[in-house]
């Protein structure tokens, strides 16, 4: 009966790794900040934008997975589009986080590449999701 | 140079840019135009100098370390090479961290910051920012137009700091110094409000005499800094047997010749007055010059120079300590004149006023000719010489001989009580007290009643005074305790030998600290006056 179900197994198991794997992300990335405020110059001029736009992101992925995984469950396009969407934005903030950030460590690089990796392959998926739905 | 001109008035408006590549940063460079020792990364230095270095005083230079990838200059000596060579090599050190920092978005963020300098415009704002209630401002000195007012090319002032060698139209303005041996060097620059003293050996003889540069009068006063010539204050002639003489003018230029088989003329000491304002721009320089001569069988002289700073319109006083004395400096003394409250006369040289018999390496107290010592703070002095009586000498002026050796042609009467006592503060001066004391050793035992000083004693009592954190010396009594010998009359032809010694002690008379206590606070229950009303 599976042609009955046109959600994505590959695309729910991704989600439910990025979930998990974002948690990591977000408290590595907290943690380094506060190290850098330790141990470098961080003014509050630069320190307050890359404390809100990490948040930001936090906010962003939530409602992203959470559309995605309920767009993908019912099967129904719209939720995964916009889905798709927010993954714009916060491909935009992952790159800010690897590229634009104030001090970007090593270990910065690391982890946004991974995350970039995982979002490339979660849109692609969410496209063959989508056309899978919408035909 | 001019480049350093420009760059000069560049440093006044803002601060000097960082030398950030690594390559070209060196932290043993101190000596400027000259080679430091030991310093591989010194760019003054050649491949000779190179030999002869032991080790390399800094042998890594880098940037940040918290960098993921950094350059670095190595500096190594191969000392397995004959010559001894120096080996740079530039490479790329990598820091295997895994919080290295990759990039940086801000710029400031592994550097020093650079303060603001301030200006007329942003003076205000600086003062808000920065301001406290001991910054004062000067209402004079801040011209609206200062910067309109930028010195031209013609005529440039070349503002100083403390250090930067003395720049002159061609070089620098030089004060030769003995450097690893005592044979002058003529590439020592004279560093501005430094005050130097050298003297250094200089080879000439009578046949070289108007050959050799350096010891005629227009080396020294031919360069001039900058906008300022150097002017000749005062000539001393000294003559081969040391008497020195001033000549009166001094606007002579007088240049080496050869007369009677003697070269005359020759420069045996200049010493530089260098008077500047203070905004650091030099604005007069004299020179005074001791000149001599020297005969066939002179194969070198001894130069003295020395170089010092004065403030414009001020008149340096000469402090021995502020207020209480520096351990080191001399004990300031002096007289005072007939008749209360004169203040006490002090003598203007700072190392004459309080001095003490200096032993020689010739013994005999009659062949010194007075040289004596100025009394520093806290160093203890012995001294002394060797009497040698014959029968020819009569009691009285031996007496008298005697004394002036042991004080000196002018011992004063007062001394300062602090290192920065005014001459006006007759109070702040204790007097000298004298003692006369007797030996009990009798030379000779034949009636006679001629006594001479053999002994001076200063005994200085100080005392630590003001606060247990910070305490002053203070001097509270001096005393002069001369001891002196019965001598009787010696056969004729007999001579006796006796020692004559004096000696300066410093003895700390003060007093253990207390520290004080608040008083306690005291209850002060009173009950107001009409509290028993209506009884009372």
């Amino acid at each position: 009966n599976n042609s009955y179900q046109l959600s994505s197994v590959p695309l729910q198991i991704l989600f439910y790794v990025n979930g998990i794997y974002y948690i990591f992300y977000f408290l590595a990335s907290l943690g380094m900040i506060v190290y850098k405020s330790e141990a470098f110059s961080y003014p509050d001029d630069f320190l307050a934008p890359d404390l809100a736009l990490l948040f930001i992101m936090a906010i962003l992925e939530v409602l992203r997975l959470y559309l995605g995984s309920k767009g993908n469950l019912t099967e129904e396009e719209a939720p995964l589009g916009l889905s798709l969407v927010i993954t714009v934005g916060s491909v935009i903030l992952s790159v800010y986080f690897l590229v634009w950030q104030t001090y970007v460590l090593k270990a910065d690089v690391i982890i946004n590449a991974v995350l970039l990796f995982t979002y490339g392959l979660e849109s692609v998926l969410k496209v063959v999701a989508i056309a899978a739905f919408v035909s | 140079p001019p480049e350093t001109h420009a760059v000069a008035r560049a440093r006044t408006r803002s601060g000097p840019a960082p030398v950030t590549d690594v390559a070209k940063l060196c932290v043993c460079d101190l000596l400027v135009a000259e080679c430091d020792v030991n310093c591989c990364c010194d760019p003054d230095c050649s491949a000779a100098d190179f030999s002869l270095f032991t080790t390399c005083s800094v042998p890594l230079v880098t940037g940040d370390n918290h960098l993921c990838s950094q350059k670095a200059a190595i500096y190594s000596l191969d000392v397995e090479a004959n010559p001894p060579e120096r080996i740079f090599k530039l490479i790329d050190q990598v820091n295997p961290s895994v919080f290295c920092i990759h990039a940086t978005n801000y710029k400031q963020a592994l550097f020093f910051g650079s303060p603001e300098k301030p200006t007329p415009e942003n003076f205000d704002q600086l003062l808000e920012q920065f301001g406290s209630a001991t910054f004062s401002a000067e209402p004079d000195s801040w011209n609206m137009n200062t910067d309109a007012q930028s010195p031209s090319d013609a005529n440039e002032t070349y503002r100083y700091e403390y250090g930067v060698p003395i720049q002159t139209v061609d070089a620098f303005l030089r004060l030769p110094s003995p450097v690893v041996s005592s044979w002058c060097s003529d590439a020592n620059p004279a560093a501005f409000l430094v005050n130097q003293a050298t003297k250094c050996i200089r080879s000439v003889s009578v046949e070289e005499c108007g050959n050799v540069q350096a010891v005629s009068m227009l080396f020294y006063i031919n360069s001039s800094i900058l906008a300022v010539n150097i002017t000749v204050k005062s000539i001393v002639v000294q003559s081969l047997n040391g008497m020195r003489t001033l000549l009166n003018g001094s606007d002579v230029l007088r240049l080496p010749m050869i007369l009677d088989e003697l070269c005359i003329n020759i420069v045996l000491g200049v010493s530089y007055h260098i008077t500047y304002t203070d905004t650091g721009e030099i604005i007069e320089a004299a020179a005074s010059f001791v000149l001599g001569a020297i005969n066939k069988e002179a194969l070198s002289i001894q130069q003295n120079f020395e170089i010092s700073f004065t403030q414009v319109n001020t008149k340096p006083v000469p402090l021995s300590g502020n207020p209480g004395y520096v351990v080191g400096l001399p004990i300031r003394a002096g007289f005072r004149p007939q008749g209360y409250p004169f203040p006490v006369e002090i003598n203007t040289n700072k190392y004459g006023q309080l001095t003490i018999l200096q032993s020689t390496s010739n013994q005999d107290c009659l062949e010194i000719q007075g040289a004596r010592t100025p009394i520093l703070f806290g160093y203890n002095i012995i001294s002394g010489c060797k009497l040698r009586i014959t029968a020819a000498m009569k009691c009285q002026p031996l007496t008298q001989t005697l004394l002036d050796l042991l004080k000196g042609q002018s011992f004063p009467e007062y001394v300062a009580s602090f290192g920065n006592s005014e001459a006006q503060d007759v109070l702040d001066w204790v007097p000298i007290t004298h003692l006369h004391t007797s030996e009990q050793r009798i030379y000779n035992t034949f009636q006679s009643s001629c006594r001479i000083p053999v002994s001076l004693e200063i005994e200085v009592k100080w005392t630590k005074y003001g606060s247990l954190v910070n305490p002053q010396a203070r001097i509270v009594n001096v005393t002069a305790t001369t001891t002196t010998a019965t001598l009787k009359q010696l056969p004729s032809g007999r001579e006796r030998t006796i020692p004559i010694t004096s000696s300066v002690v410093f003895t700390d008379v003060s007093s253990p600290a207390e520290p004080g206590y608040k008083a306690w606070p005291t209850i002060n229950a009173k009950l107001p006056f009409d509290f028993f009303f209506p009884f009372i």
